[in-house]
């Protein structure tokens, strides 16, 4: 089918509506941030600059810590789920069942997750209730679900699921026959995992990091709903300012606050998404 | 090699403990009428009832929000589907590279947080078409936008299985225009993965809460979280009840999307 340059144009009109639709609803509003973030606003500094020194420094600070630390406790569980996984293989559908319930809690957020977990471990929860029971006084060691601690362990609950869904994929790419081979070459079985197994999962598991803090990083809602603790949050801070019921002639500071969120998150997705083409070179 | 089987084992028996934990938990404080203080092992299963439930059903704010929420998330799965379709048809039949560059700009809505999108978008269109913004149905591309990522790996799956340029020529050799070729020939063959992106737009639409909450539309996700000041039980109960619903949604479309690939 030769195509006559009215042709050729006719197959680029189809894909119009989609370049128009995600230009205008993505690609404006993105632009717009970028564009006030720049914006002098006659004040001494590039709201640019001031989003990242002085009192908002610590709200970057403090998001990033518990992106990372939720990151890192959700790899380490997460990655003991998937194992346990691939260990316990011979147990008919259990796999379908925790992939499955992975797959719901990972995509969990929100409003109703923060609901649960204040009715499990607030000051009126049930479990710090149990707890209470065997002598293990959460209030009283000063833990509170909206502080700090708190919201990592709420955010654990989509953290370690979004993990296991990373890494379970990256297991089954570790063939059986590889074990063997290095067994038969004389290596112990720790050996293999140290020198074959775990070069080879690395990209896979970095990668899944790197969503891991994304994910965290960019979480609004649920942080919302745990309210005191949330609000030293990132997102958060930019609803404050971009609300309108706050200082006026500083809403830049809050386009300049969402535009540093769009470049961290930009540079994790970039690294996930080179890591996981790493990764899915052994799938093949 | 017994013991190794039984660690593992404990791992998941763990997390499966924390899985359940808060849900029991907010299923306790939303059904049972006794205060945490209060409980005690003789009355653990008194005292159970479905009324705060009732009361969030009957209340007039939840009807107005829910029925935002439904025909929001049925015009998302709608536009989805009517947007994705002929664009990716016309890029798998196009090259490979489009096919690739159609894929890479899926993923873009995770580079771009709910929160700036939105602040964005409110900047962005405040000025020229306040429509969008006093509207809710300004709400309809933003949440595409959000469930992007999702539908489109679901259609690209559901495109790949099939031979399009075979079908797309039988049907044109026969006459069919363009339009028919995609509702009648192409559609009815990735019926499983539309459900199955409509599952996911459903999902992604009755739990989203950044956007409404930035551009004060009263959708679902608003009232629970506004609700509970009223009515704590209730709320936690519908609460419940969402998470059950998604739940049910998610395993639905993955019932789908194995069907999809056999």
């Amino acid at each position: 089918m030769v195509a006559g340059p009215s042709k050729r144009r006719a197959r680029h009109l189809a894909f119009v509506p989609y370049g128009a639709f995600l230009a205008v609803f993505l690609g404006w509003p993105g632009f717009y941030v970028f564009r006030s973030a720049f914006a002098a606003s006659g004040a001494e500094r590039s709201p640019m600059i001031e989003a990242v020194t002085g009192q908002f420094r610590g709200s970057f600070v403090y998001s990033l810590q518990l992106s990372f630390i939720s990151s890192l406790i959700g790899l380490l569980i997460g990655s003991a789920v998937a194992i346990a996984l691939v260990r316990l293989q011979h147990v008919r559908g259990l796999r379908n069942v925790v992939v499955g319930y992975s797959s719901v809690a990972a995509n969990m957020g929100g409003i109703p997750l923060a609901f649960a977990f204040l009715a499990a471990f607030g000051m009126q929860g049930l479990a710090t209730r149990l707890l209470r029971e065997v002598n293990i006084d959460l209030i009283g060691w000063g833990f509170r679900i909206s502080d700090f601690w708190g919201i990592v362990l709420v955010y654990l609950y989509f953290q370690i699921p979004l993990m296991t869904l990373v890494l379970v994929p990256a297991l089954d790419g570790l063939r059986r026959t590889w074990h063997e081979a290095a067994q038969s070459l004389g290596a112990s079985s720790r050996q293999y995992w140290q020198m074959v197994a775990f070069p080879i999962l690395l990209p896979a598991i970095l990668g899944g990091f790197l969503l891991l803090v994304a994910n965290a990083f960019a979480a609004y809602a649920t942080a919302f709903a745990l309210s005191s603790g949330g609000s030293r949050l990132v997102p958060v801070q930019i609803r404050f300012f971009l609300q309108g019921d706050t200082i006026t002639g500083k809403t830049n500071l809050g386009y300049a606050l969402a535009a540093w969120m769009v470049i961290i998150t930009t540079a994790l997705v970039i690294g996930f998404q080179l890591l996981a083409r790493r990764a899915e070179r052994w799938r093949r | 090699m017994r013991l190794s089987r039984a660690l593992w084992w404990i791992v998941l028996v763990i997390a499966a403990v924390f899985y359940l934990v808060p849900m029991l938990a907010m299923a306790r404080f939303a059904f049972q009428r006794i205060p945490v203080i209060k409980l005690a092992p003789d009355n653990i299963f008194s005292k159970w009832t479905i009324e705060p439930l009732l009361n969030t059903f009957a209340d007039p704010d939840f009807r107005q929000a829910a029925l935002l929420s439904v025909l929001l998330a049925v015009a998302t799965a709608v536009a989805t589907a009517v947007l994705l379709v002929p664009t990716m048809v016309a890029a798998h039949l196009h090259s490979p590279r489009a096919r690739k560059l159609i894929e890479v700009s899926a993923v873009l809505p995770f580079v771009v947080p709910a929160i700036a999108l939105v602040v964005g978008f409110a900047g962005a269109f405040r000025n020229t078409v306040p429509f969008f913004i006093r509207n809710p149905v300004g709400l309809v591309p933003l949440y595409m936008i959000t469930a992007l990522p999702f539908t489109h790996r679901t259609l690209e799956n559901g495109l790949a299985t099939l031979d399009l340029r075979t079908l797309v020529n039988a049907s044109r050799s026969l006459g069919a225009g363009w339009v028919r070729t995609m509702v009648l020939v192409i559609a009815p063959n990735i019926r499983a993965s539309i459900a199955t992106a409509s599952f996911l737009a459903f999902t992604v639409v009755l739990g989203e809460f950044t956007i409404a909450s930035l551009l004060l539309k009263n959708t679902l996700p608003l009232y629970l979280a506004y609700a509970q000041g009223q009515n704590p039980q209730g709320s936690f109960a519908l609460g419940l009840v969402l998470v059950v619903l998604s739940t049910v949604f998610v395993a639905l479309s993955n019932r789908f999307a194995r069907s999809v690939t056999t």
